[in-house]
């Protein structure tokens, strides 16, 4: 709320000030598109972010406005939103009209049709077509969410997973020299594993020395949830070269080395052991850290350096009253094996997890034509500049030239340039519709790997081996 | 003298009620159970299975380990909960100053919510920068680590129990005394019997149904805990505290596995009968008629 | 029982409340602490207070309304539990009806069930089978009110039980000899004898129903939404605000606390007695 209420009252004036002009021409065509369906009510459920809340806050009542559609967005916790999205689809309910969709989940979506294409719909309606709203602005991050060239979601949130690292540490110029006396060369953000574990055990060296609260790397490593299963395997694997979770699905979806895949191959063993002494050397909180409690351990100033979800970033380099390192954060890419980002480059891999997502509307949905202007609404280009620096995120092309974008993104230090430059290095979760069922299949396994119960080797073995039982028995792995 | 037609009509609501919102879902669970059904699988259908999945639990190692720890988390949480709380009930038994202010701060760990309770845990016990790591570690050198020890977790998260729900225990005790007849008790002192005379004869005897109560209501919650686990650990590190309701939690919310984690609960609710089944026959069936 | 000197006692209860009383100052102590300043070495003493989480609880129209939501829900629970427990226990304690020990037990096993897999069929059952045109119980306080009797229900009759089968038989009998209808012995003999165990019934009854999360998320959506709901929203992936779910919850107390002093009150020794050599 101290996130939402703040942001309303920026974005509302963010929102006047841009709207204001464009508004005149478009407010016909809102009115009379949505003349059918005044007094509808649409029903939408989705996380409680920043960008969500903006959506319920801001952009719905505004579009209520002008369309006499009404817009209830219901937002609550993570696993809630997925649960209560499914149910409602499984069972056709139709509670839903708008669904926030994880990017990660599409393809579970897509593969049970409970999705309205979009692109489709569009077409076969043109009376509801806006002039204002152009699919092709959208930045690659709308590709996960196209099947046949069609979209089937409108992407409302993109971030990237980065490097970030202490500007203010990096550049005290006592620490470079002890850094350059004991390492021979100088200190600047990593590009190698090489390099980033020698200056992470520099700096949990350094901050034992001067007894100071200070680590070298954050580690997303809590032995009982999700988050470090997927900081493996969504942002230290694919810098080795395993990408897609080692399973590949053109081998009847291997994840074995025996059977064609790379869960368990040397270069995932090399990753996750490389990830576990950065985890040996990171603040002590890091066996209880998800994501959340990463990205506070980096705000308290507790990390050197670390990879931190794009939707934390922003944060932590701006806001003081979360933050203790406000403008003092830098972002780099994250550190690579060689290869890799040529893989990245060519389509073959990936660098690092660029997450988010888009708002879909469900097949179940009673009230498809009132939520495809809503969807229209919040995916055209004049509405993305308020939102981006209310909520930063950013998934539309246009919105990267807007003069307030540009001046946060200076304030930020070059954070939305890297998502326009970079984005394309980055990719998604891989498009498997079993996405949470192989995951917690493997996680427990994983756990034990995190506290010592099973060594890293055998534990990936282990691993690969249970993702292809599960594979197998959801029918996917003949 | 009266019509049992009038007791029916009285018990008529709650069954009524138990029916249509315990009885069918619980149908529903038993026919899903029967079944293989992951709306994520290549097969998103229910397909009939017969027994499959419960042929498959008898084997699984998750399962039966994710049971063990359960059996002891519940005993260990439960027995102090009921020592503890009847010696409380008994402690607020007798007159003092201050005892309505004293018992409502009894009571308020009960008022707060299962996942705030697992928040507070967290934080205090989170390695470096939680409170309780921290005491111990500057008073008596311990490292306590509650992200790394198996045992550290699961003596976390019984404490944690203990201080949300003995409050509960000594509440139904406190009413179950309080209604005690005094007559006995005064012939007991007039004929010369010490206090755990007096106890074991007399006052257990009498609190009995209710302490049985109470350890059933205990033992069923304690059997059915989530929210505050999973917020605490996560039902880490490792499986832990991966008690059967986190289990059961994770096999049907995020693994979307309804026909598996159905049977399951069928076992589990089958298993919780059958205990509780063995122990109210034992202790307290058939039901002493009352002299009169 | 016998008397003896307080202050023993007194000290003894200091003791526990300590006990008690710590993680709940550690609740205070997340809520006006920036979580930025909780990672770091912890110290059990206070150094200063920021009371913004606060002043953004108070000033939430949102969260109003799901106080409201979440005291009638309750508050409703608990009056139908205790009430359809309490005739319950008086039927099974002085009718003899055949089967009755089986019902009794039956109405507890309703409590035993796993709770994440029954949320499946409630949801169905709520949206599809139990309706009326297009009026569903899925999202309204009715429907939560009615879906909490599966556990608080049971629990009502069990604790109930001891107490109700506690009051002597004769009491009754001597009413009806006198021509009581049935209903003015339940009402106007039992009940008041009743009194410290249905105190306790109605504020634990209402303290699960306060409490309940995963049926609540799953079951409401915009109108029925609770509290406890309402604090899932701020664990998110962008952080959990530790502060403001601290602050909710430490505001939570005071409503519930007025519940438990005015309930408590008949929590006293010694009705049942006067009425017996009355």
């Amino acid at each position: 709320m101290n996130v939402r209420v703040k942001l309303g009252v920026t974005a509302f004036a963010v929102a006047l000030m841009s709207g204001t002009a464009l508004a005149a021409s478009n407010d016909d065509f809102w009115a009379k598109a949505a003349e059918p369906y005044k007094g509808v009510v649409l029903h939408g459920v989705t996380e409680s972010t920043p960008p969500s809340n903006y959506i319920k806050d801001v952009l719905a009542p505004e579009f209520e406005k002008k369309t006499g559609i009404k817009v209830e967005i219901e937002t609550t916790s993570w696993d809630q939103m997925y649960d209560k999205a499914i149910k409602d689809m499984e069972a056709g309910t139709g509670i839903y009209d708008v669904v926030y969709i994880e990017q990660d989940i599409i393809y579970s979506y897509l593969a049970r049709n409970f999705l309205t294409d979009i692109t489709k719909a569009l077409k076969d309606k043109p009376e509801l077509k806006a002039s204002t709203y152009d699919d092709a602005k959208f930045t690659s991050f709308a590709n996960y969410f196209k099947q046949g060239g069609d979209l089937y979601g409108v992407p409302m949130e993109a971030f990237l997973k980065v490097y970030c690292y202490r500007k203010d540490l990096f550049n005290d110029p006592e620490i470079q020299a002890a850094f350059k006396k004991q390492t021979g060369h100088d200190l600047k953000p990593a590009t190698t594993h090489e390099e980033y574990t020698e200056i992470a055990d520099f700096f949990t060296q350094w901050g034992k020395d001067h007894n100071m609260q200070l680590w070298g790397s954050t580690a997303q490593a809590h032995t009982g949830h999700a988050a470090s299963w997927y900081e493996y395997f969504e942002s230290v694997a694919p810098t080795f070269g395993v990408y897609n979770w080692g399973i590949d699905a053109s081998k009847n979806y291997a994840a074995t080395v025996e059977h064609g895949g790379g869960m368990n191959s040397d270069k995932a063993k090399a990753a996750l052991k490389w990830w576990l002494h950065l985890r040996d050397i990171a603040p002590p909180e890091s066996a209880q850290s998800t994501w959340s409690e990463v990205a506070t351990t980096f705000a308290a100033g507790r990390a050197a350096q670390g990879l931190v979800y794009g939707e934390n970033a922003a944060w932590i380099a701006t806001d003081a009253s979360k933050s203790k390192v406000t403008g003092q954060v830098g972002f780099a890419l994250p550190v690579l094996s060689p290869g890799v980002l040529d893989d990245a480059k060519s389509g073959k891999g990936y660098v690092g997890y660029y997450d988010g997502g888009a708002f879909g509307l469900p097949v179940s949905s009673k009230n498809q034509e009132a939520a495809l202007l809503f969807l229209e609404f919040i995916g055209q280009d004049e509405v993305q500049p308020g939102w981006a620096v209310a909520a930063p995120r950013i998934t539309n092309t246009a919105t990267f030239d807007a003069p307030e974008v540009k001046a946060m993104d200076a304030k930020l230090g070059g954070f939305y340039t890297m998502l326009k430059d970079e984005g394309k290095l980055f990719a998604g979760a891989p498009p498997y519709p079993f996405h949470a069922q192989v995951r917690e299949a493997t996680a427990p396994i994983f756990y034990d790997i995190l506290t010592g119960k099973v060594g890293p080797d055998e534990g990936l073995d282990k691993m690969a081996a249970k993702a292809e039982e599960e594979l197998t028995s959801l029918g996917y792995r003949k | 003298m009266k019509s049992n037609t009038f007791g029916w009509i009285l018990l008529a609501p709650t069954i009524v009620v138990l029916f249509f919102f315990g009885v069918l879902p619980f149908l529903y669970v038993v026919y899903v159970s029967f079944h293989q059904w992951n709306p994520f699988a290549a097969n998103p259908n229910m397909i009939y299975n017969a027994a499959g999945n419960f042929r498959q639990i008898v084997f699984d190692s998750a399962f039966l380990a994710s049971l063990g720890v359960t059996v002891a988390f519940v005993f260990f949480a439960v027995l102090t909960e009921v020592v503890v709380g009847y010696v409380l009930a008994q402690a607020f038994m007798s007159d003092f100053p201050g005892k309505a202010f004293f018992r409502t701060i009894h009571t308020l760990p009960l008022i707060i919510a299962p996942i705030i309770v697992g928040s507070i845990w967290k934080l205090m016990t989170t390695p470096s920068i939680g409170i309780i790591p921290h005491l111990l570690q500057s008073s008596v050198g311990f490292d306590l680590n509650i992200g790394q020890s198996a045992a550290a977790a699961f003596i976390i998260t019984i404490t944690m129990d203990i201080w949300h729900w003995t409050p509960l225990v000594t509440l139904t005790l406190i009413a179950a005394l309080v209604s005690l007849p005094p007559d006995p008790f005064e012939q007991a002192q007039i004929d010369g019997a010490g206090k755990w005379q007096i106890f074991w004869h007399i006052t257990l005897p009498m609190i009995a149904p209710a302490v049985m109560a109470t350890v059933f209501i205990r033992l069923m919650d304690a059997l059915r805990i989530v929210d505050e686990v999973l917020m605490l650990t996560g039902g880490g590190p490792g499986s832990a505290t991966r008690y059967i309701g986190v289990h059961i939690f994770r096999e049907v919310f995020p693994r979307t596995n309804y026909g598996y984690g159905s049977a399951i609960s069928v076992v589990v609710l089958y298993l919780t009968i059958v205990v509780c089944w063995l122990l109210y026959t034992g202790m307290l069936a058939p039901r002493k008629p009352r002299k009169g | 029982m016998k008397k003896k000197a307080p202050w023993p006692y007194v000290l003894f209860w200091i003791l526990i409340s300590f006990l008690t009383l710590f993680p709940i100052y550690w609740l205070f102590v997340i809520s006006v602490t920036p979580s930025f300043e909780l990672f770091s070495t912890p110290s059990v003493i206070l150094r200063h207070v920021d009371w913004q989480n606060y002043t953004e609880v108070i000033g939430n129209p949102t969260l109003r309304g799901y106080m409201m939501n979440s005291l009638l829900i309750s508050s409703g629970n608990a009056i139908l539990t205790t009430t359809f427990g309490f005739f319950a226990c008086y039927a099974l304690s002085r009718f003899n009806l055949s089967g009755k020990e089986s019902i009794f037990f039956w109405t507890i096993t309703n409590r035993m069930a796993p709770p994440a897999v029954f949320l499946l069929p409630l949801f169905l059952l709520l949206t599809k089978v139990y309706r009326i045109e297009g009026f569903t119980l899925l999202d309204t306080r009715i429907g939560m009110i009615l879906v909490y009797c599966t556990f608080n229900l049971p629990f009502a009759i069990w604790t109930l039980r001891p107490t109700v089968d506690g009051i002597p038989k004769e009491l009754d009998e001597a009413a009806f000899v006198d021509g009581a209808s049935p209903w003015k012995v339940i009402t106007e003999v039992v009940f008041p004898l009743c009194r410290p165990g249905l105190a306790v019934t109605l504020i634990l009854t209402w303290v699960f129903a306060w409490n309940e999360y995963l049926l609540a998320a799953t079951l409401t959506n915009f109108n029925a939404r609770t509290l406890t709901t309402g604090l899932s929203e701020y664990v998110t992936t962008t952080g959990t605000a530790w502060g403001i779910m601290a602050a909710i919850s430490i505001f939570t107390l005071i409503p519930a606390l007025i519940v438990f002093s005015v309930v408590q009150r008949h929590i006293v020794a010694g009705l049942t007695f006067g009425a017996v050599k009355g």
